[in-house]
């Protein structure tokens, strides 16, 4: 009795592991699209974060594209940007492809990253889009050695979001704040603080995002194009530095430890400006009571060779995996909608506030509405302009370890060390992290 | 007889057969090939063989150092402090004379079994630039200006230490107070007729009476701190700076956060093996001579 016991718990142990191993691969080959592939329906998966945004953007692109492909199909999977990431690595590293989708969205400092690393796996756009249609800088992005790796997508061109209210207390008007370079931006944060006591901007010394966009509004970044490290005898790099350390030495920043304390510092009214990618406005919308004590104007621009007051802060762009069974219907979805449609555009903007690296769109009449949160200031034709401005320059591969290599020496940087010195050291650190 | 003795052994190797091809597979088979992943460099799956240089780029990675000895910190300031807390407080748990012992004792366990990002996010907002411990600190008048924890490279790692010990002392206290249950009271009461006072007690018959629990809790704390990625993550992102960051977090940066280089990742991963095991077997001599 015990033995015929003790056998039929072995055989159904046994049993369920191996259901539970096939229950699982049937689902990743769901996800993955194959079956669609093989099944003759026209449908395509594609994984992207943020359901609000980008989701909302497929959704509107898979619309359009319905009318003239009323049989298309399109599945999105929504996951963490960290672990799509995580994902899209893992399964490539493993050489393992039939779990991939065929579109997938790529944040723009890892389209180099990922082209080099996984080398064929993307599919090149170079004959599919007008790529003379997009603002240059994000064009400039996707361009490796001859072949467009994706569609250009959202862009984070910057705007200096202001409360008119505690500048209007200072003492200072919007022409004020025209043209500015930050040493300006500086002396007026001084006044402020001292009139209205609220601090003129925040400042995290675990985030790059104000010395990214310092860097790109003077065309350099922290690596050069053939990725080396950008640090030593490049004034756009020493200029951005002392800036930084100019910001937080004044007084006149917050100090902030993540997003979410970023965030409630101006949605609380505790800071007078707020320097970053024009998808901020959702979050600064957020805080109704505020609602016309907004405006924006150009940013600061560093005094050296070349700055100018428009910048870029994030950004991404839509790939198509080379070896996916639906790789020309991806194509063709993404060309024709995201690639050469004003209309999507238009709807983008509308429904979700996305703003568009597309320029036939930008003279559209949607880019010309006056929100009243910010005082009936035209904000989106004003973001469009600035993004014909903003310098191109290459991301490269090694973006995250340059910021690495930065962030390790900043404590040092603000505490008053040597600036050549430390710019050195983190030429140094650097070129050893990317061995 | 004998062949009795056979069915019932062929029996409990059908039983170990299973697990033991499943331990071979999903745990030596990596093992064996993240060694020799260990060996080659290159990124994502552009690969090459380079012998012993990932071991060499090892010592001279200054971040690799800033990651070991932040972790080496934490072992070493945090640990004690952790097991002596779930010591004493087992000690008094089990007094005989305590009341409402089982809340005590769920209040001080909850902790190691709350979601980690949750209880993450919460020790992020206590220690924010104007969260609650701030303002308790200034309406108590000790503090003038708030002070920005986790933005001082000291202070960030004091509230790491502090996140760590909340979670695990509960934890540890749970295997020393059923260790605890274990001593005879009457060598206890012994004690007592001899004269000796409650903390001779405790340090001359409790903890040595515990020393091979003691030992245990040692090794599994010092393997779990040099693991530690969650907090580290949730809570200061490896920062300021990389002044808390932690050898775990370094190789998911490698892994993930990088130009993916799985096989320096994999390198610095036999680090942590290395480390454990030395560690491991130190303790086991200091602890366990008498054995």
């Amino acid at each position: 009795m015990k033995k015929w016991l003790s056998m039929l718990l072995l055989v159904s142990m046994t049993a369920s592991l191996l259901a539970a191993c096939g229950s699982s691969n049937s689902g990743s080959a769901d996800k993955g699209g194959n079956e669609a592939g093989s099944g003759g329906t026209k449908k395509v998966v594609a994984w992207a974060w943020d359901p609000s945004f980008n989701g909302a953007a497929l959704k509107i692109a898979e619309d359009l594209y319905k009318k003239d492909h009323p049989d298309f199909q399109l599945e999105v999977i929504d996951m963490a940007k960290t672990d799509l990431e995580q994902k899209l690595n893992t399964n490539l590293a493993a050489g393992v492809k039939d779990g991939l989708p065929d579109i997938i969205l790529v944040n723009d400092p890892n389209i180099q990253k990922y082209v080099t690393a996984y080398p064929g796996t993307f599919a090149d756009f170079k004959e599919k889009v007008d790529f003379t249609q997009f603002s240059p800088y994000k064009v400039d992005a996707l361009r490796i050695e001859d072949k467009i790796y994706g569609v250009p997508f959202d862009i984070g061109v910057t705007g200096m979001f202001y409360r008119v209210d505690y500048l209007e207390e200072a003492g200072y008007k919007a022409e004020d704040l025209e043209n500015i370079t930050w040493d300006e931006y500086i002396e007026i944060g001084k006044v402020v603080k001292e009139k209205t006591g609220k601090y003129m901007a925040t400042i995290n010394p675990n985030d790059e995002a104000l010395t990214s966009i310092l860097l790109q509004s003077a065309g350099s970044w922290y690596i050069t194009p053939d990725n080396k490290g950008n640090f030593v005898d490049n004034p756009a790099m020493t200029e951005t530095l002392r800036v930084y350390k100019a910001i937080a030495d004044s007084g006149i920043a917050k100090p902030v430890t993540g997003w979410s304390e970023f965030v409630g510092s101006f949605n609380a009214g505790d800071v007078a400006t707020v320097v970053s990618g024009v998808w901020q406005i959702a979050s600064i919308m957020d805080a109704q009571d505020q609602s016309g004590k907004w405006r924006v104007a150009p940013i600061p621009r560093l005094n050296v060779e070349g700055g100018v007051n428009a910048s870029n802060e994030g950004g991404s762009s839509w790939f198509v995996l080379e070896e996916s069974a639906n790789k020309d219907l991806a194509i063709d979805f993404l060309a024709s909608t995201m690639g050469s449609s004003t209309e999507f555009y238009e709807r983008f903007l509308t429904e979700n506030g996305g703003v568009g690296s597309f320029i036939p769109a930008f003279s559209s009449e949607v880019y010309n509405q006056k929100p009243e949160f910010f005082g009936g200031q035209a904000i989106y034709s004003d973001f469009t302009r600035w993004s014909t401005e903003v310098p191109g320059i290459s991301l490269g591969m090694y973006t995250q370890e340059a910021k690495d290599a930065l962030k390790n020496e900043l404590p040092n940087i603000l505490n008053g060390a040597d600036l050549t010195q430390s710019l050195a050291n983190i030429q140094k650190h650097f070129g050893q992290q990317v061995q | 007889m004998g062949s009795k003795w056979n069915k019932s052994s062929l029996m409990g190797w059908q039983f170990v057969l299973l697990p033991s091809a499943l331990i071979l597979l999903f745990s030596f088979y990596p093992m064996l090939q993240s060694l020799l992943l260990s060996f080659q460099s290159g990124k994502g799956t552009v690969y090459q063989y380079v012998g012993l240089a990932n071991y060499g780029r090892l010592f001279s990675d200054p971040m690799f150092k800033q990651a070991v000895l932040n972790t080496l910190l934490y072992l070493i300031v945090q640990v004690p402090i952790m097991l002596m807390l779930g010591l004493v407080i087992a000690y008094f748990l089990n007094m005989p004379k305590l009341r409402f012992k089982g809340f005590y004792r769920t209040a001080i366990f909850l902790p190691c079994v709350t979601s980690l990002v949750s209880y993450a996010v919460l020790f992020k907002s206590i220690f924010a630039v104007d969260g609650i411990l701030n303002k308790m600190l200034m309406s108590i008048h000790l503090i003038q200006e708030p002070v920005a924890w986790l933005m001082d490279p000291v202070w960030a790692k004091v509230v790491i230490i502090a996140a760590i010990t909340w979670r695990w002392t509960g934890y540890n206290m749970i295997f020393y107070l059923s260790a605890m249950q274990n001593i005879d009271p009457s060598v206890y009461e012994a004690a007592s007729i001899d004269g000796a006072s409650k903390t001779r007690q405790f340090f001359s018959i409790t903890v040595p009476m515990l020393k091979p629990i003691i030992l245990f809790t040692a090794i599994i704390s010092t393997n779990g701190t040099l693991q530690l990625f969650d907090e580290v993550v949730n809570i200061t992102n490896g920062g300021p700076g990389n002044s808390t960051m932690t050898i775990s977090q370094y190789i998911y940066n490698l892994s993930f956060v990088y130009t993916p280089n799985f096989g320096y990742a994999a390198t610095v991963s036999y680090a942590i093996v290395v480390m454990v095991a030395v560690l491991a077997f130190l303790q086991l001599k200091v602890g366990g001579e008498k054995q």
